[in-house]
């Protein structure tokens, strides 16, 4: 079934109270006409509605809208105690670079951190969604969300979605179980490991890993690995670049952003300077409408009653 | 000429034992027999000459075609079999065209020159399946006037295929005596204007008929016009002013 | 209705074969500028090499110097492009054996490349090509062409990978478009930049294409042709 479109023009009227310098007491009366879609309201989830018209529209010949997929790198690192996760922070939309300084670590609960690689607005989404139910589940269990709880509400939820949620992450948190380290692909797959990486830079930064990684590394050691790992690919791999932002989370300790923990891509001065002079732009041309009669009358001060 | 005749000149491109292409010393013969052409050239731009053999009362001189235009800047003259210039001047425009159309400019008159020589040798057998186009040598000389960025250029390309670079050259019957009165009369301060008197000047000794404009035809490669063929009018009031230059030395003989 | 049978789930048709073609293009990124002074020209590009997401090098320049104060580039894709300025160096030298090893001018070699792209009209040279000399005036000449020979004189041109980015800059910083004279409310009158304004000109639409292009990277090469020669500078750019 094909939703149609439901039209109803709702005759409103918007009191204004509160307007500062309006003393008459007749309410505004400003026509307000409503396009609504009714019945996809009824329906949990995504919606499909526009499904079947977009790919009529496709066959068509029309190009369909892409959504930005984040060329990025991401890696996330155990060591004796705890878990970092690092990203880098360019978002890029085709060749163009869209953000020079994103935020790819995503909070699921204060102590479980998400790097995301994909599609931008499904690592959004799908962090904020499962961050929700994570929080409302250990509201009704009275205990510290898990990160094998966040791993598996992630998993089936894109499992669901069969790939089309275009969301790749690597989970890491400490719970009361200890450190924990995953990753998961968009069709809901997950691996487990001492040292992930994922995105388009996900080589460059395993060659790091697989070249410096050692066993019980202290947290300092971890930082630095996974830092160098995301400059691997800032380097080497074009879909990612910019700044590191490296999240420690310790057992014990509450999660550490850093923040542009290295930022080596600081834009060099330019050569000349840009400013224009004042009148630059021309104004071509003019106009002034008159949307309210505007009247003035004067108010005869009132006499002094004191005094 | 050739006392001892042999076999050897028969194929077009068999040697003799003395190292002679016998066809090809023919083809130059051909051309002594062809009416005189006459090129000078100037600093101000080049002359063209050539004398037109009126045969018949009946024969109307417009149709003899000796002097042709390449392109806007490039103008030939021919003596000889003047039926195989035909060729050779097709292949010249398409030359120049050609180079127009590549480079967008107008091709250099050596450039030119040597595109129509590499014609000339083309009667043996071609190399790697390139086609035979001639049977035998042209039959043709061609003195090619013209203008490019190095100034005004006058070439004389053989049947043989050789060219040569001149200031003023004499092809044809009359060929001899009109070389030797270049070779006396030419400078290097010569103007177009006396080029055009000691062309026709020249000409006129070496043809048998009296010179008018109907027996004559002159043309010109300048930087300001290009090429130009000049009209009957325009020779008649040359060979007026030679008449009368000519009338003046003799009442100078006289009186000396 | 009718019932669903289970084939109708399946959406591949296993009985066409599926086709696989060979693409013989692949594109390299990159991206040059030509900016024509009023007794010099300038070419510029980068000299990043990719394929995809991979760097295949950090410095491999592509402004080339053909001789006759001439430099010519094609960007794009890269074995076209080389393929294309080997042809012309050949043709180049048939010129100059052809016609007294005279020099040859800029506008006959953009019509010679014209020719040498439009003999390829249906399997084309996969590049934008610019080249960049003096004229007969001594006055800088930019000569862009499109990847089937189409072409024109211009004051300045970018190509390639950022070239949409860097057009619009140099439309408003060379031909001074939308810019009005304040005293006037004329349009801003053309004039000849310097030299060192264009250089500066050409840093900063490089630097600015690799902030927000991913192919544009690593080094930039500048070539200048004046009456004196034709001289190359090159500067990094940032390598992320």
């Amino acid at each position: 079934m094909v939703a149609q479109p439901v039209q109803k023009v709702f005759p409103l009227t918007l009191k204004i109270t509160n307007l500062p310098s309006s003393n008459s007491s007749r309410p505004w009366r400003i026509p307000v006409r409503i396009d609504c879609y009714l019945s996809h309201i009824k329906m949990a989830g995504l919606s499909f509605d526009n499904f079947q018209r977009n790919q009529y529209i496709a066959s068509k010949g029309v190009a369909m809208p892409k959504a930005t997929s984040t060329g990025t790198t991401i890696v996330g690192c155990k060591f004796n105690g705890g878990v970092v996760i690092a990203a880098d922070t360019r978002a890029t939309a085709g060749p163009i670079v869209a953000d020079k300084n994103c935020e790819k670590l995503h909070k699921l609960s204060p102590k479980i951190w998400c790097a995301g690689a994909g599609t931008a607005a499904d690592t959004e989404m799908v962090t904020q969604l499962i961050g929700s139910n994570l929080e409302l589940h250990s509201l009704y269990t009275n205990r510290e969300p898990r990160v094998i709880a966040s791993l598996t509400l992630l998993k089936q939820h894109l499992f669901k979605y069969q790939g089309h949620i275009g969301a790749y992450l690597i989970v890491a948190g400490v719970d009361p179980t200890g450190a924990h380290l995953f990753s998961i692909h968009a069709h809901g797959s997950t691996d487990v490991g001492p040292y992930q990486t994922l995105g388009s830079g996900s080589l460059a930064a395993m060659s790091v890993m697989e070249t410096q990684w050692k066993e019980n590394m202290t947290k300092e050691e971890c930082i630095k690995l996974c830092a160098d790992a995301i400059e691997a690919g800032i380097w080497n791999d074009l879909g990612s670049g910019s700044n590191v932002d490296v999240c420690v989370m310790e057992v014990g300790k509450d999660a550490q952003l850093l923040r542009n923990y290295i930022t080596p891509n600081i834009r060099e001065q330019k050569a000349k300077s840009y400013k224009f002079k004042k009148g630059t732009t021309a104004i071509l041309r003019e106009s002034i409408y008159n949307l309210v009669d505007v009247e003035e009358t004067e108010i005869p001060v009132p006499m002094e009653v004191d005094a | 000429m050739f006392l001892t005749r042999s076999e050897y000149d028969r194929g077009v491109s068999t040697f003799s034992p003395e190292g002679r292409l016998f066809q090809v010393e023919y083809s130059l013969e051909a051309i002594k027999l062809g009416s005189t052409a006459i090129g000078i050239c100037t600093s101000e731009g080049v002359i063209l000459a050539v004398e037109k053999r009126v045969n018949s009362s009946l024969l109307e001189s417009s149709s003899i075609e000796k002097i042709v235009e390449i392109d806007s800047h490039i103008g030939c003259a021919m003596s000889g079999l003047t039926a195989d210039a035909r060729s050779m001047i097709d292949h010249a425009r398409v030359a120049s065209l050609n180079h127009d159309l590549y480079y967008d400019e107008n091709i250099s008159v050596e450039t030119l020159t040597q595109s129509v020589c590499d014609l000339a040798l083309r009667f043996g057998e071609g190399v790697d399946g390139e086609e035979r186009l001639m049977s035998r040598p042209f039959g043709v000389a061609l003195l090619i006037a013209g203008i490019d960025e190095n100034g005004p250029q006058l070439y004389h390309a053989e049947p043989s295929g050789t060219f040569y670079k001149y200031d003023a050259k004499a092809i044809g019957s009359g060929s001899e005596g009109a070389q030797a009165e270049l070779n006396n009369e030419y400078h290097k301060s010569l103007t177009l204007k006396d080029a055009e008197l000691l062309v026709l000047k020249i000409l006129k000794q070496v043809m048998e008929e009296k010179l008018d404009s109907n027996n004559a035809q002159l043309a010109s490669v300048t930087k300001e016009h290009g090429f130009q063929i000049y009209d009957d009018k325009k020779t008649t009031e040359i060979v007026e002013v030679l008449k009368a230059q000519e009338a003046e030395q003799e009442d100078e003989e006289i009186t000396a | 209705m009718s019932n669903t049978i289970a084939s109708e789930y399946g959406h591949t048709d296993t009985s066409v074969p599926i086709e696989h073609r060979f693409n013989p293009y692949s594109d390299n990124g990159g991206t040059i500028l030509g900016i024509a002074g009023e007794d010099f020209a300038v070419l510029a590009g980068d000299t990043r090499h990719t394929s995809g997401y991979s760097i295949n090098s950090r410095f491999q320049p592509k402004i080339m110097d053909l001789g006759d104060d001439l430099v010519m580039s094609a960007n794009g894709f890269s074995a076209d492009g080389d393929a294309l300025i080997r042809s012309f160096q050949q043709q180049l030298t048939w010129y100059h054996f052809n016609n007294q090893n005279k020099k040859l001018r800029p506008s006959s070699a953009a019509r010679l490349i014209q020719h040498l792209l439009y003999g390829h009209r249906f399997f084309p040279y996969y590049v934008h090509t610019i080249i960049a000399g003096l004229d007969e005036e001594g006055k800088g000449a930019i000569y862009s062409f499109d990847p089937v020979g189409s072409y024109e004189r211009e004051q300045c041109r970018a190509g390639g990978a950022a070239a949409s980015l860097i057009m619009p800059f140099l439309d408003n910083q060379v031909n001074f478009k939308n810019q009005y004279d304040p005293a006037t409310g004329q349009a801003r009158l053309k004039t000849y930049l310097k030299l060192d304004e264009v250089l500066n000109l050409v840093r900063d639409a490089f630097t600015s294409a690799t902030e927000r292009h991913i192919e544009v990277g690593d080094c930039l090469q500048i070539k200048i042709i004046t009456k004196e020669g034709v001289r190359e500078e090159f500067y990094p750019l940032k390598r992320d």
